[in-house]
């Protein structure tokens, strides 16, 4: 199978001040193209500073990072933001709608710009929400709104959707919609997913489970028989 | 210190740039205030205490001859305290090396020091010595000017005969404050001098042994000038008197009386338009400092924080903007004072003019300073009173946005969805944008009126000394002469056309107002010199009656066809009614004209000129006017295009100061609407510029979401700040006309230009300041962070 990201040795430091914060300690990694991935690990194991660096939002310290075949780590910001244009869907825990659009139009904020997108109804189709296109984000409930994002990120067809705790701030039945949602972009689409999270149900659904602990993968577990959202104990 | 007093100055500190571009809006109203205030309060007190001091008289009068003996005369009318009669008499002076014309105003003193009215301050030398025949005192404006002082000897031509004037002192007097020669609307101190001869002296040179042709006097407190002037007027009619006046109409009075009409005007109109916009900055950001602020509000009051300490708190972030500006605005007012009271020193001659200015000015800049500040956080105040603790800790409501106007048109325009985030923010918050587009507006629009002046002036410049005069020579003669002068200037070399140039001194009485003046007039067919109306038009002399300058007749009154009462003054006193055939929007003056024929009816004689108007080839010019000097006829002469530069160089003195001062307001107001109102629009999108850049936004197009709204409420404000200027521009130039000018409207395409660039210029460098921040934004921490 094809890889997405290859990255070595990465390693993050931020420094406020006095003090160092090592939140990546040399992770070594690989993501194949098309496959689903859980990253799991307790806050500050340095799960989204890895998927904020592989997303382009952030540069790593030290380390390797080739995206297909272009070098991540010499990127300007510029050309990052470029990447982040045409290859990478965010998803985040507060939806970051953008509050004077309409469900519709957040959506068409990403068509306007992509490469090849799809119609932004299409998109809000594809997470069940083509009703609601007109209404904005404070007539929308949570889950409402977390779905209008995902179609916001799948809109332009990218090649990775990083989702950072994406069902942290919704409840068991609308956290498995926004589920059902990746999922079926994973598989119609063939997107590549990586999820973050703390509820360990959500593993689950994963092809491939990555255990962080002290900015290090402590552990990678392969799934054989992923589950649908449906079947997720929360 | 109280935890909360910390609070407030972390929250200074941390919004110190917002601070400071309110502070400097509020800076300009104090520092305009106390600038016109404390140079109206300087010019006042000086001009009073010099009066008061030299013993500024309270009437005037002038006639051609009168025996001395008149004095005690005039003295003994009632109501007069003291009363004393002069000589004045035109001298034109030969200086060395100098072929323009310099003339001098020679004025008699007593040479025992017995004058009490109208008193000479020596600044350097003494007074004419008695006995002494070719003693003067000059004024110390001319002196500078020409660089003479005691010792310095000057050729005079007086009264038609030549005589070394030796200097022995530099002086001033309040009659001479501000001092112009004859047909001069602009001093010219190297060009006009007033001397001071000793009263023997100038008998003698001027053949007026034991008589005087003009008088002053002061009055009894109580008494009625208006009967004194009747009186006098009586009693110097057989001297060829030309009508007594009051101070109003003393010319140096009259000038510097316009120019503190004019501070007023600035006192009145400018500082209100800064107090306005800072009390609408203060109301916009106090009012987002409030909104992020609730859930501290809500736990304050939690702990038991009253309302009222709430309320004070921010009220407090108000007066302590307002202290700042208070103190700077103060600092720089008096420092502008400094510089504009030196130059009104240059035109306006005082022994001492110092900018000096009260406690109750500073007092009355800070209170307006508060005041606008308290009253901007009034609204804010309410709101954070108002918030219960409860509702206050949990976070506000989402903002609610609805589809408007614009996107009935907007998806056909090609509207993009950062199109309808900048157009649906601004309907969002419409207070907050009409704020920011009227702030901006009338930033435009105090620079528009201002610069606008300039156009003024020069409008006025054209019209009186390019149109209106067309003569490159007025050739004044010592007394009125015939026709058979205007021959002999003819013969001259050089000489291409000599016109008369005729005048004669007048009341005018309409119902119970009356004017002195003089009707002015031409012959039929004159070419050098016009009345020209208000759009440029050359306005020919009416067959029959009198033509007004709009001035004249508005004083008088009086409409076209209305019948009004000629006295003359002087010769033979005849008394007349004449139609008025027409009124001239002219700027310069208050004056009236007839056609010759009619001037003769008044006069009953065929009435002599008292100047000539002359055209002349430049190249003969200074053999000419050589020629013209040694004419005994030939009082003065005075050259078009002198008089024409040193009107250009007051305007330029005033253009670069006003320039300077008013481009810097109008600046600071555009900068501090602009630089709120981003960062303001930047802290509530700071959110959703992350999410943009997230998705894949370049800066420059992040950068484009913010800029975009200001660029668009910017653009809104230049059409509104034009038709403000406009509105403002005319406002002030009535404020500004007096009985000494009529500021015309005029402003120029380069204003409108002018104004809209800076302001655009302003406005965009804010702009961009501010959005250099969008460079910093952390997307990842703000993404994390719910608002």
């Amino acid at each position: 199978m094809e890889l997405a990201f290859r990255g070595s040795a990465l390693g993050k430091v931020y420094r406020t001040g006095e003090t160092e914060v090592h939140a990546l300690r040399g992770v070594d990694l690989e993501i194949r193209t098309g496959e689903l991935l859980v990253l799991l690990g307790p806050s500050g194991s340095g799960k989204s500073t890895l998927l904020n660096i592989i997303g382009g939002l952030d540069r790593p310290t030290s380390g390797e990072l080739h995206y297909g075949g272009t070098d991540l780590v010499g990127l300007n910001d510029r050309e990052l933001t470029r990447f982040r244009r045409a290859n990478i869907g965010f998803i985040f825990q507060f939806y970051n709608l953008i509050p004077s659009l309409t469900a519709e139009e957040n959506v068409r904020l990403v068509t306007d710009i992509a490469d090849r997108p799809m119609e932004p109804g299409e998109a809000l189709a594809l997470v069940g929400l083509a009703e609601r296109a007109n209404h904005y984000p404070a007539q929308l409930s949570g889950g409402e709104q977390q779905r209008v994002a995902v179609a916001r990120a799948i809109a332009k067809q990218p090649g990775v959707l990083l989702c950072d705790e994406p069902t942290g701030a919704l409840d068991s039945k609308t956290g498995i919609r926004v589920l059902e949602t990746l999922a079926k972009a994973n598989r119609e689409l063939g997107t590549t997913v990586a999820i973050i999270t703390h509820n360990v149900g959500i593993a689950a659904m994963a092809q491939r489970v990555l255990h962080f602990l002290d900015g290090r993968i402590a552990r990678t577990e392969i799934n054989e028989n992923p589950v649908d959202p449906q079947a997720i104990s929360w | 210190m109280k935890a909360l007093d910390l609070k407030l100055l972390r929250d200074l500190w941390r919004m110190r740039g917002q601070a400071l571009a309110i502070a400097l809006v509020l800076a300009a109203a104090t520092a305009t205030f106390v600038l016109s205030l404390g140079v109206h309060r300087s010019l006042t007190e000086t001009r009073d205490a010099y009066y008061a001091r030299n013993h500024f008289a309270d009437i005037f009068a002038e006639m051609t001859r009168a025996p001395r003996n008149i004095v005690a005369r005039v003295a003994a009318i009632p109501g007069v305290q003291r009363a004393e009669g002069v000589i004045q008499q035109y001298a034109s002076l030969d200086m060395p090396g100098r072929n323009i014309p310099v003339r001098a105003l020679v004025n008699s003193v007593d040479e025992h020091g017995h004058d009490r009215l109208n008193l000479v301050t020596l600044r350097e030398g003494r007074m004419p010595r008695p006995g002494a025949s070719r003693e003067v005192v000059v004024d110390e404006a001319f002196a500078e000017a020409n660089a003479l002082g005691p010792g310095d000897e000057i050729d005079a031509i007086i009264y038609g005969s030549r005589l070394r004037l030796r200097i022995v002192g530099v002086g001033l007097a309040p009659n001479f404050i501000y001092s112009l020669a004859p047909g001069d609307i602009i001093p010219d101190n190297s060009r006009f001098g007033v001397f001071w001869m000793g009263e023997k002296a100038l008998e003698a040179a001027t053949d007026r042994k034991e008589a005087i042709n003009a008088l002053s006097l002061t009055l009894e407190k109580g008494a009625s000038d208006a009967d004194v002037i009747r009186k006098v007027d009586t009693l110097l009619a057989p001297y060829g008197g030309t009508g007594a006046y009051g101070r109003e109409d003393h010319l140096s009075h009259a000038f510097l009386d316009n120019e503190l009409m004019q501070l007023d005007a600035m006192t009145e109109v400018i500082p209100p338009v800064f107090l306005l916009v800072a009390t609408f900055l203060v109301y916009i950001v106090l009012g987002r400092m409030i909104r992020t602020e609730r859930t501290q509000i809500g736990l304050l009051k939690a702990f038991g924080y009253s309302d009222l300490a709430i309320a004070s708190h921010y009220l407090k972030f108000a007066l302590a903007i307002a202290v700042v500006a208070a103190v700077a605005g103060s600092l720089a007012g008096v420092w502008m004072g400094q510089a504009m009271t030196r130059l009104y020193a240059e035109y306006y001659r005082f022994p001492f003019l110092e900018y000096r200015n009260s406690p109750v000015v500073f007092l009355g800049a800070a209170m307006l300073s508060f005041g606008a500040a308290a009253l901007g956080a009034l609204a804010g105040m309410r709101a954070a009173a108002r918030l219960s603790p409860a509702v206050a800790m949990s976070p506000p409501p989402p903002p609610v946005y609805r589809a408007g106007m614009v996107e009935r048109f907007g998806t056909a325009a090609g509207f993009t969805a950062i199109g309808y985030m900048i157009t649906r923010h601004i309907a969002r918050w419409p207070w907050r944008s009409a704020i920011t587009v009227l702030g901006v507006a009338l930033s435009m629009g105090l620079l528009f009126a201002t610069l606008q002046f300039l156009d003024s002036s020069r409008a006025m410049l054209d019209s009186y000394f390019f149109r209106a005069q067309r003569q490159d020579l007025t050739v004044t003669f010592t007394e009125p002469r015939n026709e058979d002068v205007l021959y002999e200037l003819a013969q001259l070399p050089g000489v291409l056309r000599v016109e008369p140039a005729r005048g004669v001194p007048v009341k005018l009485h309409f119902g119970n107002r009356m004017e002195r003046t003089a009707i002015e007039s031409a012959t039929g067919d004159a070419q050098l010199s016009a009345r020209i109306d208000g759009e440029g038009k050359a306005i020919a002399l009416p067959v029959a009656g009198l033509m007004l300058s709009r001035q004249m007749a508005d004083k008088l009154g009086v409409h076209a066809g209305d019948r009004v009462f000629v006295e003359l003054l002087g010769g033979r006193q005849t008394k007349s009614v004449l139609p008025v055939a027409g009124i001239v929007d002219e700027f310069v003056g208050e004056r009236v004209y007839a056609a010759q024929a009619t001037l003769e009816r008044i006069t009953r004689d065929a009435s002599p000129a008292g100047s000539a108007l002359l055209r002349i080839d430049p190249a003969a010019r200074d053999g000419l006017l050589a020629r013209l000097k040694d004419m005994p006829q030939v009082l003065g002469v005075t050259e078009r295009d002198a008089a024409m530069n040193k009107f250009e160089e007051m305007i330029d003195d005033n253009l670069y100061t006003m320039l300077f001062f008013y481009v810097g307001f109008a600046s600071a107001i555009a900068v501090g609407v602009v630089y709120n109102s981003a960062r303001i629009l930047f802290s509530e999108r700071a959110n959703e510029l992350a999410t943009l850049r997230v998705l894949g936004y370049y800066r420059s197009e992040v950068g484009l979401v913010l800029l975009g709204e200001l660029a668009l409420l910017v653009a809104a404000a230049v059409p509104v700040g034009c038709i403000l200027g406009y509105w403002l521009a005319q406002v002030m130039t009535a404020m500004f006309s007096s009985d000494l000018f009529r500021l015309p409207f005029a402003p120029t395409r380069a204003t409108y230009g002018y104004s809209i660039l800076v302001i655009l210029a302003s406005a965009a460098l804010t702009a961009l300041a501010v959005a250099r921040r969008v460079l910093r934004l952390d997307m990842v921490r703000v993404l994390k962070a719910r608002e």
